[in-house]
């Protein structure tokens, strides 16, 4: 069935409540215990009119202007309508009364109260009563009939009385309610109704059914009942047209039936289960509004659909019973009502028709007229223009409408889905026009307020940082509409009528001479949509599809096309984005596109009107970019999206502001996104989608969370964590891309952060044995960290898994030295930021980090330029730091196998940087005080030397490595706990994976300077010699290294070769001399010679 | 105890500001404050929300508490019980005080507030002075008064104190004079 149930929504304090529609269907009017009648123009209506009619609202009625009340404090009030003023009391009784009602005409109305009385009072005169007195208790309900002829009441005395208005006496009654004390008590408040129009059946809901009586020989016509209905009928109402009878239940059921057919055509059932205690059918019977004991609203939409569908049903059981003419002429009345009803939703009728027309084609020989009528009348359906017609040739029109059966067939029938209407162009951070007291603009900067009631149209300015520029008032003589509010200026702007141009005004306060505002007025015809400013320059989208720019300052600038219109705009910088329609939307979906502009030195478009990710059934809520310059967007559904510049400028989803919403009606209105920190800053409005502007509402700070599965597990969350803080730190990568000042030490932090992460989930993807997991986990990690997982491999015997590990720490490192050998001379400055970040980095790794460190002590002055080199020693070295008495074992092993390797020819593929890593390592732990201690011990007594190198941040990095390495070591004795001492064994294919590597510039070195070290110390062994070689090398200049290394490429000639083998000799020759302590002297003579070789 | 010091000691309570001006963390003996950014709220000791609140750098937003439906409630509760009904801040009426003296423009019903405010204490310390004649009439040794806040304890205490001394000292001397008699 294609009745739509909307979603329920907050009406009234919890209890008692009622509905009804206006005479047009326009509103729905609405009363409840809290003692309001809210006048709702539609459910989305976030600002009902609200009339305060007493303490606690019983019952309302509304017909021709007139709101009646039954109030608690014992009257029946009336009050205008729309406007709500009192107007008098039209009775009163000695307790409150329970139902008040309308007439047809809205003549009279009739009042049913608690002191077992009901009464029924001329409008006009309210003197005019009529009093029935006949019940024994309270009086639940009452129902004048269509012809005023009779008033049918049913009470807590368990019996429904038809009383005759004009003898004020009983015609009938009947005692089938349970009986109950109190109103309160009774199962069922047990709304009657009377058919519409002819009066000619009574509904009563009688416990689980609803029964219909007669009205001329009151008796028991027949009763409906559906299998659904589990609990006490509560309301009964009847369609406008007198077909269709909706229920309402104690539980929350919604049942429709078609009287005729006795068929229950619809069953919907209250979202919350809750009882419906009131029902209205609009006047066209399109749709049902119904409220329930906790004060909520909701409307069934499309009953109208569904009626028409039963048609065909009633026509075809008709057929049998021979009663055309009666069923006809009713069904006439119907479709009028329907075709007017219907203009909504022209489309969901031919549908029905078409079934229609072909069962009725099939008998048609045999009553031409009543057919001839009922096609017009489908004709009218689909054409709600021409129902006036319908009347004339019900008559005459047998012969003459027949015809039209032809195209009403072969006419094309859609099916498809239908457009959405595009959403209005809108300032972002700004309230509704139609208020009357609204915010034109909340942004980071500050609040711009409009007020334009009786009294005063004015523009407030207000900026949260007063240092900005103090609170502006202004009269808002031009009507402005629209603004945006910059740190250098203020941006309003208006539509154009008929004499008046639509214009922009700048009030650019920041400006040094005294002229500090401009007016521009647009072309006629063309009015402005939307506005932003930026650094310097303010845009303004127009009617006519194009956008304007404008320098601060007040000159005109480039002008360009959009594609479609403009649904919002936001400046940030010099980036400009623009959203605007890329086509029809289907099925309540928007097609938007969005474009980022880059302006400034460099102009060019980021992003070329893409679509925009939104939420089904939604439209674009707020657009800007956060404080740092990422655009961000948020959907009617609450869902806030970021532009993800690192994956290819899509749109990630990271918060859901529904989700930290108590209440269905309660919504977030944002007002500003930061990323660092993060920060979703947003006004909760309860009950409404945006903030009244008095009383001044308070900034509340959402977190972020991104959409990731699981997040109850501490995987997911980990995960969650570590993508949300990458996402959060693109913007870093932006803004030193277009030469901003970032914030390093957030980024800094925010790097080391992820890299805790990846290391807690590498270590618990360690626990749960998921080696795979923890190489894919390595592979995001900087290698620093990589060193670290291996050590955790390694300590928790997982031997394969550190052998994998290291080899990707080998990629890594040469990979980074790769990039860094690329951008070394173009990049310095970067070069030098990530240096920083690195050694950073690296210090709050406690035990290896002092090799490292000493020998940046040892280099103060070449520490930049050694940087890369250092880097991947300290890694490496830290690598051996970790190596337990087993692990060296195997490292041995696999030394020799290289040496071996390396020694029979230098071109072979056998290339070992990671030998030669895992050498470096060797020397460096070999030269600690107790490399072969217990493994635990290793762990937990890193030796700290005395740090010096790298002053910044040290007190800092020192801090964070303490907790950093403690929760470190605690998983991981933990993990060694778990996992108790397997034999390692070294595995074999590890070697074979190591020989495809190329070799690096150190064992180039290595094999070219062997002889000489075995030369000096002919008593080495091959060990020794290779931690000589590597002191050695290390001892080189960082230009020389990269020679080294770049032949290692093997791409160098061979002189260059020769000569630099000259130089090295005779700086071995030196450094053989000197011991640890004459470094740094050596190091600058290596230094000067290498500069020397470079002259040459 | 002075009044003075109480509401000194009040100070320390924190409120929410919202500033307009913008400054990073700042770091106090009695703990990190901030970081101050334009718009948006940040808890801060009332002391320091009084000081930038007198030099128009903040708005002060008003505790939850300080809401008339929610002293309404808790002054229909006051009057209906026989006990002190638990009160939302040990510190409500010197709080009430400060704030609205200092900043009645940021607070919403400032007056109505103050009446109510002024209702629960006085409806408050008039129970106080009842079980404290009961107290004293009964010839009781000990009584238990919970939910009280120190501002009542102060009004009270140096009068209860007194005159209990004084009744001391008058039974005392009425005692021995007895003996005399026997």
């Amino acid at each position: 069935m294609p009745c739509e149930r909307k979603p329920m929504r907050y009406g009234h304090s919890e209890g008692h409540t009622d509905v009804c529609f206006d005479d047009e269907g326009k509103c729905i009017v609405t009363c409840g215990s809290d003692g309001d009648v809210r006048i709702w123009e539609s459910l989305d209506d976030d600002d009902p009119k609200s009339i305060n009619v007493g303490e606690k609202v019983y019952s309302v009625a509304l017909k021709n202007g007139k709101l009646v009340t039954a109030v608690s404090n014992n009257t029946v009030q009336i009050h205008t309508f729309p406007e709500g003023d009192p107007d008098g009391i039209l009775t009163r009784f000695t307790t409150n009364a329970n139902h008040v009602t309308f007439n047809s005409s809205g003549s009279r109305v009739a009042a049913g109260s608690s002191d077992f009385i009901v009464k029924i009072v001329e409008v006009v005169d309210s003197s005019q009563q009529k009093t029935l007195r006949g019940h024994d208790a309270p009086v639940l309900s009452v129902a004048l009939d269509p012809s005023d002829e009779f008033l049918a009441s049913s009470s807590c005395d368990g019996s429904v009385t038809v009383w005759s208005i004009e003898s004020q006496t009983q015609v009938a009654q009947w005692k089938i309610l349970q009986k109950s004390s109190d109103v309160s008590n009774a199962k069922s408040l047990c709304r009657l109704a009377w058919q519409p129009r002819s009066g000619k059946l009574l509904a009563i809901p009688v416990d689980l059914t609803i029964q219909l009586y007669d009205r001329n020989t009151w008796t028991h016509v027949s009763t409906l009942s559906g299998d659904l209905i589990s609990q006490v009928v509560n309301v009964v109402v009847w369609s406008p047209c007198g077909k269709f009878l909706a229920a309402g239940t104690i539980g929350g059921n919604l049942l429709i039936w078609d009287v005729e057919a006795k068929l229950c055509i619809e069953r919907q059932k209250h979202e919350k289960g809750f009882t419906v205690c009131g029902m209205a059918w609009h006047p066209s019977g399109g749709r049902i509004a119904y409220t329930d004991t906790e004060g909520c609203l909701g409307l069934l939409e499309g009953v109208s659909s569904l009626s028409s569908s039963s048609t065909v049903q009633i026509v075809n059981t008709s057929k049998e019973t021979n009663d055309y003419d009666d069923l006809f002429d009713e069904d006439d009345d119907r479709m009028l009502d329907e075709g007017m009803s219907d203009s909504r939703s022209p489309v969901k009728k031919p549908i029905m028709e078409d079934d229609d027309d072909d069962d009725d084609l099939m008998p048609a020989t045999g009553r031409p007229r009543n057919r001839g009528s009922f096609l017009d009348d489908d004709d009218n359906s689909q054409d709600p223009g021409s129902v006036k017609l319908d009347g004339v040739p019900e008559e005459d029109g047998s012969s003459a409408i027949l015809p039209a059966v032809g195209p009403a067939v072969s006419r094309p029938v859609y099916e498809g889905p239908m457009p959405t209407q595009p959403q209005r162009a809108f300032q972002p951070g700004s309230t509704p026009v139609h208020l009357m007291h609204r915010f034109m603009m909340w942004n980071s900067v500050g609040i711009v307020r409009g007020y334009n009631d009786d009294q005063d149209n004015a523009i407030d300015v207000e900026f949260h940082d007063t240092a900005i520029h103090h609170a502006m008032h202004l009269t808002n003589t031009l009507g402005h509409t629209m603004a945006d509010l910059s740190q250098e200026a203020v941006l309003l702007a208006c539509e154009g009528n008929n004499e008046l141009a639509s214009k922009i005004q700048c009030l650019h306060f920041s400006c040094w001479d005294t002229h500090k505002d401009w007016i521009v007025d647009l072309p006629k015809g063309e009015d402005v949509r939307a506005l932003c400013l930026g650094q310097g320059w303010a845009a303004v989208a127009t009617s006519a599809l194009m956008v304007r720019l404008f320098s601060v300052g007040g000159v005109q600038k480039e002008i360009f096309s959009l594609p479609g219109d403009v649904v919002c705009m936001a400046g940030h910088g010099e980036q400009l984005l623009i959203v605007c329609h890329r086509g029809t939307g289907f099925d309540g979906d928007q097609a938007l596109g969005i474009q980022l502009l880059q302006l400034g030195h460099k102009r060019r478009q980021v992003i070329h009107g893409e679509p925009l990710p939104l939420s089904r059934k939604s439209y674009l809520a707020w657009m800007d970019f956060t404080a740092e310059g990422t655009p961000c967007c948020i959907d009617s559904e609450g869902v806030v999206r970021m532009l993800n510049r690192t994956l290819g400028n899509m749109w990630t989803p990271v918060c859901n502001t529904r989700d930290s919403c108590k209440s269905k009606s309660d919504h977030y209105w944002v007002v500003g996104v930061h990323e660092n920190p993060q920060q979703l800053r947003c006004i909760p409005c309860k009950g409404a989608r945006y903030p009244p502007t008095l009383p001044r509402p308070a900034v509340a700070v959402l977190p972020f969370n991104l959409l990731y599965c699981q997040t109850t597990t501490e995987k997911g969350q980990m995960e969650e964590q570590y993508w949300r803080s990458v996402l959060f730190q693109n913007h870093y990568g932006f803004l030193s891309s277009s030469g901003y000042e970032i914030d390093s030490e957030g980024q800094s932090r925010a790097e080391k952060e992820q890299q805790e992460l990846l290391m807690k989930m590498f270590a618990l993807s360690c626990k749960l044995e998921r080696e795979f997991r923890c190489v894919e986990l390595a592979e995001m990690m900087t290698h620093s960290v990589v060193t670290l997982a291996i050590r955790y491999a390694s300590r928790s015997r997982r031997m394969a898994l550190a052998q994998r590990l290291s080899e990707l720490a080998l990629e890594k490192a040469s990979q980074c030295q790769e990039e860094e050998q690329e951008e070394e001379e173009p990049a310095y400055q970067s070069h030098t930021s990530r240096e920083y970040r690195g050694s950073n980095q690296m210090s709050r790794r406690q035990a290896p980090v002092e090799n490292g460190c000493e020998e940046e002590e040892e280099y103060p002055q070449e520490e930049q330029m050694d940087a890369e080199e250092s880097t991947e020693t300290r890694k490496l070295s830290m690598h051996a730091s970790f190596s337990s008495i087993l692990f060296q074992e195997y490292l041995i092993n696999i030394f020799k196998l290289q040496v071996s390797g390396a020694g029979k020819s230098s071109s072979s593929p056998a290339g070992q940087p990671r030998t030669t890593n895992v050498l470096d390592s060797m020397t460096m732990s070999s030269r600690k005080p107790a490399p072969i201690s217990g493994t635990s011990k290793q762990g937990k007594a890193p030796v700290l030397k005395p740090l010096a190198p790298k002053p910044k941040s040290k007190v800092q990095s020192m801090s964070a490595s303490k907790g950093n390495s403690k929760k470190l070591e605690d998983s991981q004795s933990e993990a060694e706990k778990v996992k108790p001492a397997p034999a390692a064994t070294p595995p074999a294919s590890a070697e074979n994976i190591e020989n495809r590597k190329p070799k690096t510039g150190f064992q180039l070195w290595l094999e070219e300077n062997r002889k000489s070290i075995l030369a000096d110390n002919p008593d080495f062994e091959e060990m020794d010699v290779i931690k000589e070689g590597m002191g050695r090398f290390r001892t080189l200049s960082a230009e020389e290294r990269l020679n080294w290394t770049e032949r290692a490429k093997g791409d160098s000639d061979p002189k260059k070769r020769k000569r630099e083998d000259e130089g090295q000799v005779d700086e071995q020759m030196e450094s053989n001399e000197g011991s640890t302590k004459k470094k740094k002297p050596l190091d600058t003579s290596a230094k000067l010679s290498a500069f020397a070789f470079n002259k040459e | 105890m002075d009044p003075a010091e109480v509401e000194f000691l009040a100070e320390k309570e924190m409120v929410k500001i919202i500033p307009n001006f913008s400054l990073d963390k700042i770091y106090l003996i009695g703990g990190d404050l901030g970081p101050f950014n334009p718009g948006l709220p940040v808890e801060v000791p009332v002391w320091l929300a009084l000081n930038l609140k007198q030099r128009q750098k903040c708005r002060i937003v008003p505790p939850e508490w300080m809401d008339t439906d929610k002293l309404e409630e808790i002054r229909e509760q006051e009057r209906k019980l026989d006990t002190f009904t638990p009160i939302p801040s040990p510190y409500y009426m010197e709080l009430a005080k400060l704030l609205l003296n200092h900043s009645a423009d940021n607070i919403p019903k400032a007056d109505e507030i103050r009446t109510l405010v002024k209702d629960i204490w006085d409806t408050r310390v008039a129970k106080l002075r009842l079980s404290a004649d009961s107290f004293i009439s009964q010839q009781e040794a000990h009584a238990q008064l919970d939910n009280l806040t120190l501002m009542e304890i102060n009004t009270t205490r140096s009068f209860l104190l007194d005159s209990l001394n004084y009744m001391y000292k008058l039974r005392s001397n009425l005692q021995p004079g007895r003996s005399q008699d026997y």
